[in-house]
């Protein structure tokens, strides 16, 4: 026991003096919040639209600055071929063309008048919400001009009052992913070395147990994801002023789940891998998808459906999904529960993967 | 007045000598002379302590020197051991003993052996069949008792990138479940200054060095040191002689491996030569020795290890 602990104490010290493994572990991905933190990418999407008006009557002018009041519209006045243009080029998504006479309205007038809409095909959907938007407010309009009272509305309340950014879903993903790196490719590397460099056959002329140095070195790397986690969560929530809710124990027990789960990785690839040259290719083989699919920058329900069959079962998923769930709907245990079950089962598959593969020295033969 | 400055001079400069012999042989060979001088073992062990031997080292020499068949207890015991690896004989069915205080070579070229009978001493490789017992236990059997009580120092073994030599020192001993006091122990190998130092940044001889102080952790009763010279300029070479020299005078006896003849020659108190995964002769370095007599320039010159080598093998050293 005291063997272990100070093993483990010795760990921790290479571990932190490690420069690289702590640029892997914490630098990037911080660099990465930061960075997707300050793009924003929930800023309300503008939509450009040029409109062309010959001699515009009062009420014309009126009109149009009343469009330039929404915020998602960005408007721009020009004559109806140079907006035609434009928009042949991308930069509009909609021309709206408003005859001189539009708003010379009688009341013996039997036909509506007419504004025509040029849309870019390529740019289809944003027309059809500036069309909508128009039609709704054109509508409006003549309800007050026929002095129609209003019967109904609509009131829209967000339920959701916390408001969620793409950040808020961004940083439980991110502390998941990044546990998974560290503790794959820390473990990996450093083991597939020690084996090579005989650091492992020095061990083993010694009394101790190589379960005790396998030992100091998984608490050393729960310690750290633990760490790991916890300064993101701060980072995020000081700096980029991310909600995050719920418990922290509950995250503090799937961050463990999850680093034991991906230990077992670690080992495993260190187990096949001959060489030191080939752990990254195996790691990357087997990390890299999961960065992908294992919802850590995008939700699994974006995914086409034979992915997500796939993608749902991934251990990141099981990690990133209950961390999520913890983090902005302040989930209790009996919702993640079959998350945590999955880590456990993955957790088992993955540990008796690597007592079988690894080995403290080449078998004799 | 004269007489016994002279006399003074002349007992310095004997102890003087007496303090400079390299080991077991030498002072056993002393001891045998001086006894027919007529000294009684009494006041030569009183000298031989007075100079700076170990009682324990004093003790054994006198005990061999009065029983030819080393009738004290060898603390390393090797009989009939040997190692396959599939086809091909790494070890066969060796037997020697190695008795406490001495420092015991296994001479002979790359691939006769000597590494793979290190390792199984060290209880790292299982043999194919054989006994070994170490201080009275069963290197096989009793593996962790022996491993808690040897030191090793392997051919090619690094350590943790990221400690001081002191913390490695420290870590070390803690599997062992021991403290050690790591300043004084590289003080002993003269790397007291690197103290704060990695090993990445030691030369050559100060990584052997220190790799022999890690061997030194847990005070071993028997210290192991595979071709502890190899690749080391003649300096570091004759550092790490003296230090072996040194630790043996602590009283822990020593089994080096080498292909050097030199080493072997003036380190060793005995030496099994190997060759083809056999021994082709053990005995002390003097009896080797004198197996044969070179002729040069029709001057009776004793012959080298080197030439011993030649006759017994019947080959140069492969490198």
């Amino acid at each position: 026991m005291k063997t272990t602990l100070k093993l483990t104490i010795a760990m921790f010290k290479i571990f932190v003096r490690n420069k690289q493994a702590l640029i892997f572990t914490l630098v990037s991905p911080l660099l990465i919040m930061v960075i997707f933190g300050m793009i924003g990418f929930d800023k309300p999407q503008k939509f450009s639209i040029g409109i062309a008006s010959i001699n515009p009557q009062p009420q014309t002018i009126q009109f149009i600055e009343q469009l330039k009041q929404f915020p998602s519209f960005e408007i721009t006045l020009g004559t109806k071929d140079e907006n035609l243009a434009k928009l042949k080029n991308g930069d509009f998504v909609a021309v709206l063309d408003i005859p001189s006479d539009f708003f010379n309205i009688t009341d013996t007038q039997s036909e509506p008048k007419t504004i025509t809409v040029y849309s870019n095909a390529s740019q289809a959907a944003q027309a059809q919400t500036v069309v909508s938007v128009l039609n709704q407010y054109l509508s409006r309009a003549t309800m007050i001009l026929i002095s129609a009272p209003t019967l109904f509305t609509l009131q829209q309340e967000s339920i959701d009052s916390k408001n969620l950014k793409y950040i808020d879903f961004l940083l439980p993903g991110l502390v998941a992913m990044s546990v998974m790196q560290m503790s794959v490719f820390s473990v990996a590397f450093l083991f597939a070395q020690y084996k090579e460099k005989g650091v492992l056959k020095r061990l083993l002329a010694t009394p101790m147990k190589a379960y005790q140095f396998v030992a100091a070195n998984s608490i050393t790397r729960l310690l750290v994801s633990v760490i790991q986690a916890f300064i993101f969560i701060g980072v995020g929530v000081l700096m980029l002023h991310v909600h995050v809710e719920g418990s922290m124990f509950l995250v503090l027990l799937c961050v463990i789940l999850g680093a034991l789960m991906f230990l077992g990785l670690g080992f495993t690839i260190s187990g096949i891998a001959k060489t030191v040259e080939s752990v990254p290719a195996i790691a990357n083989l087997t990390v890299f998808p999961m960065m992908f699919l294992g919802g850590t920058f995008f939700p699994i329900s974006s995914m086409p459906d034979w992915l997500q069959k796939f993608a749902q079962f991934l251990p990141l998923t099981f990690f990133s999904t209950p961390l999520r769930a913890i983090m902005t709907e302040s989930a209790g245990f009996s919702k993640i529960k079959g998350d945590l079950l999955g880590m456990l089962i993955w957790s088992a598959i993955l540990i008796t993967l690597a007592t079988i593969t690894f080995r403290f020295q080449e078998r004799e033969g | 007045m004269a007489s016994s400055c002279v006399d003074f001079f002349v007992i310095l400069a004997h102890h003087i000598k007496i303090s400079k012999m390299t080991g077991l042989a030498e002072i056993i060979k002393y001891i045998e002379k001086t006894r027919e001088i007529g000294l009684s073992d009494k006041s030569i062990a009183q000298e031989l302590s007075h100079v700076g031997w170990p009682k324990a080292l004093v003790d054994q020499a006198m005990n061999q020197s009065q029983n030819k068949d080393f009738g004290i207890q060898p603390i390393i015991s090797v009989k009939n051991l040997t190692k396959r690896y599939g086809d091909f004989i790494a070890v066969d069915s060796i037997s020697f003993d190695v008795y406490p205080g001495e420092i015991f070579g296994i001479l002979g070229p790359n691939g006769a052996g000597k590494t793979t009978t290190m390792k199984i001493m060290e209880g790292i490789r299982k043999p194919t069949s054989g006994t070994i017992i170490l201080d009275g236990k069963d290197v096989l059997r009793e593996t962790d008792a022996v491993k808690s009580m040897i030191g090793v120092q392997l051919q090619a073994s690094t350590f943790f990138e990221g400690l001081t030599l002191c913390e490695l020192l420290d870590t070390f001993a803690s599997l062992y479940d021991k403290t050690v006091d790591a300043m004084e122990l590289l003080r002993e190998v003269q790397l007291d200054e690197k103290a704060k130092s990695q090993v990445k940044e030691l030369s050559g001889g100060q990584k052997q060095r220190f790799s022999i102080a890690v061997g030194l952790v847990n005070n071993p009763k028997v210290l192991f040191l595979d071709e502890p010279t190899t690749g080391l300029d003649p300096q570091a070479r004759r550092n790490l002689w003296d230090l072996a020299t040194q630790i043996r005078k602590r009283g822990t006896t020593i089994i080096i491996t080498t292909h050097y003849m030199d080493e072997a020659e003036t380190l060793c108190d005995r030496i099994a030569i190997m060759d083809h995964a056999k021994i082709v002769a053990l005995d002390t370095t003097d009896k080797l020795l004198d197996l044969i007599e070179v002729k040069e320039e029709l001057v009776l010159k004793r012959a080298t290890l080197e030439d011993v080598f030649l006759k017994l093998t019947g080959h140069q050293l492969r490198d």
